[in-house]
């Protein structure tokens, strides 16, 4: 088990490195700079500006300069806001992005493996069209159109009724986080569904259900120790990327809901080729994908048996 | 129908005219036409047939195990110690399934849970019917999985299904089957996934313990090796309906209908007394949408007259629990195969 984790995070580590490779000289092919804007006014102030951040040596020296500072967790200083770490951007950021992202995942995999179990025991009956008629509408409309529709819902209840009940925007209680979590985990509940549905139409119809009915055990216990567990195991598989997704995807969802997140910077600095911050976030992000397939991964060890062993 | 059940009416367990019918895209099938069978406390029935031939659906239909919809039970009684147990799992307020009646089916390697400790499943029906706590359960089972001759019961019970082979699940299964001791153990195709040194271990393991519980066994096979060896009675079924039935040496050696011939001399055999060439049963089973008139072995039969076409034959009797159903035994059939078994006065 030990080997196991330690030979994926050894290969995560690679992984990551070639994140940060790719995302470097993709960033350099882009055409402009980070001091194309109004700072950079005459030739002598780009031309020290540019040694002070060292964009003055040559392209592979800088590689080379990145990944030393990388290795000692250095993200370096962003170009565009003075004076400002990009490991302290993370460091005030991530953990509302991450909150969000959690609880979306939460909500989601919550839903995801309720509702799919629920249309496959009514398969092709009436609960089975309402909740899959809804999974396409939830995969099919974007995030931002069902953002600012619980928003303007929000509004009039809370209108209606008077007081506050949830606040429609900002951040900072409980309250706060439900909708836009929902909002954001939403898509990925539709997806994990449909996954969920179709596994466990499989295991419905397996052999071993079979023996546990002529064994005579009661259809709560079957569906609870015999069909969710084997159901539940490709939702599994998927839990890690999707965590990761919503937690870096969440930048739409981010911005309507006036959330302080790492996503809004993620964009931000893409647009004014911030080279630092773009590569700081995209490597964040990178390691945080590659240890939550690794977490994933493990705790599927913990489900299947047979993956355990291997 | 059948007055072989009528005539025991202490059995164990009776079912008559039992009729499935399943709805498909296609249409319906009526996978079993009107079956009627009995079983003899203690005793081991037989219900031999090829593939599709409704004998699974028959046992099945029993239990409760078939999906409904798209299947449907549209006659027939099963009667288990006098009570119906038909379109029903419980009666007298206890669960007829695991207690009253234990189920192994063909393929073990499919038939456990996967992410399920043997142990556990072991334990289960006990938990379930017998209310006993997990830790008493989970020791019975060991001694359970003993009983199914598993060498290392203790350290196997923790272990699961992909870490046993087939022989072993197979084991695992009779052993989850009779936790409850059972009146009836049904046994679905048990030894068609194993290869054969194993077949004849886990047959072994049924005629012993069989012995050791008084428990009746319905054995549903293809194989008449297989047959020979476990039963008592055997129930010939072809195309949803039963064609003859009898006690083993009955069908055996005095084989009344075509079809059973049929299979006996389709059968291999290694005893060179009794080697003879292979002879196919030519032609596939009719189809079950549309039921054909007459006899559903027509099509195939070498000995088929006009009359099979048209018109459904009826059981005769050629001993107290013997019958075929054929036209042949018919008084006015001039037509009596030397190859057939007949009554004497018929000859």
């Amino acid at each position: 088990m030990w080997i196991f984790i330690l030979k994926r995070l050894v290969q995560g580590i690679f992984t990551v490195w070639f994140i940060a490779t790719a995302t470097f000289f993709a960033m350099h092919n882009v055409p402009g700079d980070p001091l194309l804007n109004d700072r950079a006014t005459t030739d002598v102030i780009r031309a020290n500006l540019e040694a002070k951040y060292g964009l003055d040596k040559p392209v592979m020296t800088q590689y080379g300069i990145y990944l030393g500072n990388l290795l000692q967790g250095d993200l370096g200083i962003s170009f565009t806001q003075e004076n400002r770490e990009v490991n302290d951007i993370i460091r005030d950021h991530f953990p509302v992005s991450a909150i969000l992202g959690i609880l979306a995942v939460l909500f989601a995999a919550a839903g995801g493996v309720l509702w799919g179990a629920l249309t496959a025991i009514y398969r092709n009956r009436w609960p089975d069209y309402v909740i899959m008629f809804l999974v396409i509408l939830g995969i099919s409309v974007p995030s931002f159109v069902v953002a600012a529709i619980s928003q303007l819902f929000l509004v009039n209840v809370n209108g209606l009724i008077g007081t506050t009940v949830l606040p429609v925007a900002g951040w900072g209680t409980v309250l706060h986080m439900l909708v836009p979590a929902m909002v954001l985990g939403l898509g990925t509940m539709a997806y994990l569904t449909r996954l969920m549905r179709s596994s466990m139409l499989e295991i419905i119809s397996s052999d071993f259900v079979r023996t546990a009915k002529a064994k005579g055990v009661p259809p709560a216990r079957i569906f609870a120790k015999h069909q969710l567990r084997n159901a539940i195991l490709p939702v599994i598989t998927v839990l890690g990327p999707s965590i990761a997704a919503i937690t870096t995807g969440g930048f739409v969802v981010e911005l309507v809901f006036a959330i302080p997140g790492l996503g809004r910077y993620f964009v931000q600095a893409v647009q004014q080729l911030d080279y630092t911050v773009i590569m700081g976030t995209t490597v964040f992000y990178g390691a945080f994908l590659v240890f939550m397939v690794i977490v994933v991964d493990v705790l599927y060890g913990f489900i299947d048996p047979r993956v355990r062993m291997e | 129908m059948s007055s072989v059940t009528a005539a025991n009416s202490a059995s164990l367990l009776e079912v008559e005219d039992l009729a499935v019918e399943f709805d498909t895209y296609g249409g319906i099938v009526q996978a079993v036409r009107g079956v009627s069978f009995s079983v003899e406390e203690g005793k081991t029935l037989a219900i031999v047939g090829e593939s599709g031939c409704g004998k699974s659906v028959t046992v099945q239909s029993m239990m409760g195990l078939i999906p409904m919809p798209p299947g449907r039970i549209t006659s027939g009684s099963a009667r288990l110690k006098g009570h119906e147990i038909l379109g029903r799992t419980i009666v007298n307020g206890k669960e007829i399934r695991g207690s009253e009646i234990g189920m192994i089916f063909q393929d073990p390697m499919t038939s456990l849970n996967p992410t399920m400790t043997i142990g556990d499943q072991i334990a289960e029906p006990l938990q379930v019917h017998r209310g006993y706590s997990y830790k008493k359960a989970f020791n019975e089972a060991i001694r359970l999985l003993e009983m199914s001759k598993i060498p290392e019961a203790a350290k196997r019970a923790r272990q699961y299904p992909f870490e046993f082979s087939g022989g072993m699940l197979q084991r695992a299964m009779i052993a989850m089957a009779i936790a409850c001791k059972p009146s009836i153990l049904i046994a679905d195709e048990p030894t068609t996934a194993l290869d054969v040194t194993i077949q004849a271990q886990i047959l072994d393991l049924l005629q012993d313990l069989q012995k050791e519980t008084g428990m009746a066994v319905i054995l549903i096979t293809h194989d008449l090796g297989v047959v020979a060896r476990m039963a008592d009675e055997v129930a010939v079924m072809y195309a949803g309906k039963i064609v003859e039935h009898g006690m083993v040496d009955d069908v055996f050696y005095r084989s009344a209908h075509p079809y059973t011939l049929g299979l006996k001399e389709a059968m291999p055999t290694n005893d060179p007394s009794l080697q003879h060439e292979l002879k196919p049963i030519e032609g596939s089973p009719p189809d079950l949408f549309s039921p054909p008139q007459g006899c559903g072995y027509c099509a195939r039969c070498p000995y088929a007259m006009q009359i099979c076409n048209r018109q459904q034959p009826d059981d005769t009797f050629l001993a107290k629990d013997h019958f075929s159903r054929c036209w042949l035994h018919h008084v006015s059939s001039s037509n009596k195969p030397d190859q057939l078994y007949f009554k004497e006065e018929a000859k």
